[in-house]
């Protein structure tokens, strides 16, 4: 054991000045965190564009109420709002722009004041006369005869001057492509202003209300998400991709024999090797740690519990690759064979994405994975510190651990190579 | 003379596949064997077994005295290994490599001069991977060296090589031996066998078929002495007189296969003092001779036997 720090020194340098290891194992990580993270974690709301085209003119100046509508619109902050003048033929400009993909256009056509000024009168003095109905049928028994007659005669009266108001809904036109993902998103915001809208305009008043509040002290944001998944993610394909090649072409190159022929040890090699995946693993952590602080402001200090975990992790994995490494004799196979495992895990395991995302089924594939425990570890003690949540993962990545250093040691030739 | 290695009936068979069969010899100190076959006669696989790599299916080898299969650690400290197709950390430096190997053995003096002996001192913070073929082997020498191993294996380690870095690899070698270092050599080129080995073994299919000096085995399976001659049908005359067996070569021309030096020295004259001015050459048995005559074939430049 005494020469595994010879091995480690060995392949650490070996690795360093490898361009694919470090690309790998460092800057495609980092990549993927600052993609991701700005993509989906950046903590700001997302804004979809919304082209309204506004006919309802009276003299050339859009009418009060179509630019009201088109406030509230803005007002919600779920919109970029872009006027396409009243001139244009959304047909044409759709055909001449061939870039316009993905548009949303509102079009509030003519007449729509007018149309849902009518329309908010015919439903309120309809209101009335049910009211008025309503009361006299119920409560007619505490009326005098001459007192029912009057409102009997006001109801004639205005439900004789209703008749000449227009029934006729006020109508605004929604386009959308057919190839836009954010489409129901953006209608689904549309009719919720539209509905507010319509009871504004009716004088109806809201019955419920809903507050919204966070359960926890601290609010997390996405990347305090996806950034322990990162860490436990690569930490898992440097071992199970990166570790697995490099052992079956060392293998095949002759390093090994060379090896095998001098008084080194096979215990001091594979410890060399797992010592080596250890000090990537905190590596990898700290860069990511300092990327997430730089970049989207999460403040993480690991703890004592988060250190642990990623150092059991290491070892689960390098050992996993030695493992298939030292099986499998032909390099390709073996590279084959660690993509292989480890990209289903990645991705099913819910490092990227949080399971309840994921179909029933899918989330009970993930349990089978030794990298959700990972990931959830992480986050728990690292984010969350939480570490009493993380005693499973604590306990199946122990277990996990000795198994396959134990199984390396197994399969590891030092003899009849 | 001291025995390094005393091989007794071993044998190693790969299931089905015997690939080394009884064979015994011994290696003496300070000398440089050759075990001489094509590929897949079990050269590597016996060299394996003494050092400790592979365990034999029967018979022993024992190095210094030791067993190699219960005494592995007594012996591995005190040899030096050259694996066939050599190879080592590819972005480590000439420098970094070898000092890997030393910090195994916990040597710490003698890098320099190692690396001096060998001419890799300039080259020595020089990536391995970007060294040419015959560098790379030196690199292998040298960390097979650095240890101050008493034995030193060298398997096939000219194989690939061009000419030039062959021949001064063997420069290398002759030198190590002046060093007081006993070799232990694997190839399969005849020439290298002429122009390094003190004693050689012939092993063909697992079996050594013989097994003595160079010199012994030239004289005793080389064969006759010839003498090629470019020239005229009076040439050939004057061959007939001294001998009855004379041929045509591919080239066209005349060859006549002597027994002895004697009469050989005797036909040349009239050669030399004729006015034609003959092109002569005389061709002197070798170990290629030896190994058509042993093993019924000869090797081609890849190690492949040709029957």
């Amino acid at each position: 054991m005494k020469n595994s720090s010879v091995v480690f020194a060995a392949l650490r340098k070996n690795w360093f000045r490898s361009k694919t290891g470090v690309f790998f194992s460092f800057l495609f990580p980092v990549m993927l965190l600052l993609i991701f993270g700005t993509v989906f974690g950046s903590g700001r709301s997302q804004t979809y564009t919304l082209h309204v085209q506004n006919l309802d003119l009276v003299g050339g100046e859009p009418t009060e109420l179509s630019n009201t509508l088109i406030k509230i619109m803005n007002s919600t902050g779920s919109f970029e709002i872009k006027n396409l003048a009243a001139d244009v033929d959304i047909t044409d400009y759709i055909a001449e722009h061939p870039s316009f993909t993905n548009y949303r256009v509102l079009v509030i056509p003519e007449n729509f004041q007018q149309k849902a000024v009518n329309k908010s009168i015919y439903v309120r003095t309809g209101v009335i006369l049910d009211t008025l109905s309503f009361v006299i049928e119920n409560y007619g028994y505490t009326m005098t005869e001459n007192q029912i007659g009057s409102i009997e005669n006001g109801k004639n009266m205005l439900e004789a001057w209703r008749k000449n108001i227009s029934a006729e809904n006020a109508e605004i036109l929604l386009l959308t492509d057919e190839g836009d993902t954010a489409a129901p998103i953006v209608r689904g915001i549309i009719y919720s202003v539209i509905n507010t809208f319509n009871n504004k305009m009716i004088g109806a008043e809201a019955v419920v209300d809903v507050s919204e509040n966070q359960l926890t002290q601290r609010s997390y944001k996405a990347v305090d998400y996806y950034l322990p998944g990162y860490i436990a993610a690569f930490i898992m394909t440097n071992g199970i991709i990166g570790v697995t090649s490099n052992t079956s072409e060392f293998r095949r190159n002759g390093v090994i024999k060379r090896l095998t022929a001098t008084p080194l040890q096979k215990s001091s090699w594979i410890m060399g090797n797992l010592v080596h995946q250890v000090l990537l693993a905190f590596m990898l952590m700290l860069v990511m740690i300092a990327l997430g602080w730089v970049i989207f402001g999460v403040q993480v200090i690991p703890s004592p519990y988060a250190l642990a975990l990623i150092f059991m992790g290491a070892l689960v994995f390098c050992s996993i690759g030695m493992v298939l490494g030292g099986v499998l004799k032909d390099v390709e196979a073996a590279t084959a064979a660690g993509n292989a495992i480890a990209f289903p895990m990645m991705f099913l395991s819910g490092a990227f994405w949080p399971v309840e995302m994921m179909p029933g089924f899918m989330q009970g594939v993930a349990k089978c994975m030794p990298l959700y425990y990972f990931h959830d570890g992480l986050r728990q003690t690292m984010i969350y510190q939480n570490p009493a949540q993380a005693l499973v993962p604590f306990v199946i990545l122990g277990v996990l651990a000795v198994v396959f250093v134990y199984l390396a040691i197994k399969v590891t030739k030092w003899k009849e190579l | 003379m001291k025995k390094v290695i005393e091989v007794e009936k071993l044998t190693k068979r790969y299931g089905n596949v015997t690939a080394v069969n009884g064979i015994s010899f011994d290696v003496f100190h300070g000398e440089i064997f050759s075990l001489v076959g094509p590929n897949g006669a079990g050269k590597t696989t016996t060299v394996e077994i003494l050092e400790c790599l592979r365990k034999p299916t029967s018979g022993t080898a024992k190095v210094f005295g030791f067993d190699v299969v219960r005494e592995e650690r007594k012996i591995k400290r005190r040899i030096g290994v050259m694996p066939q197709e050599f190879n080592t950390f590819d972005r480590l430096t000439v420098r970094e490599n070898v000092e890997l190997v030393a910090k195994i053995y916990g040597v710490k003096a003698g890098l320099k001069q190692t690396l001096e002996s060998l001419g890799l001192w300039g080259l020595r913070d020089k990536k391995y991977e970007a060294l040419s073929g015959g560098m790379k082997r030196r690199v292998g020498i040298a960390m097979a060296l650095v240890s101050k191993p008493e034995l030193l294996f060298l398997d096939e380690p000219t194989t690939g090589l061009d000419p030039q870095a062959r021949r001064e690899l063997w420069e290398t070698i002759k030198s190590l031996k002046k060093m007081g270092v006993t070799i232990f050599l694997t190839t399969h080129y005849m020439e290298e066998v002429e122009a390094l080995s003190d004693r050689a073994s012939i092993i063909v299919k697992g079996r050594l078929l013989s097994t003595g000096t160079v010199d012994e085995l030239v004289s005793k399976y080389g064969g006759e002495m010839k003498i090629v001659v470019k020239g005229d049908k009076r040439a050939r005359e004057i061959l007939k007189k001294f001998t009855k067996n004379v041929s045509v070569d591919e080239s066209g021309s005349f060859v006549g296969t002597f027994q002895s030096r004697e009469v050989v020295a005797r036909a040349l004259l009239p050669l030399y003092r004729s006015s034609k001015k003959y092109k002569i050459n005389v061709v002197e048995p070798s170990m290629e001779d030896v190994f058509l005559r042993v093993a019924g074939g000869k090797i081609d430049e890849r190690g492949e036997l040709i029957s």
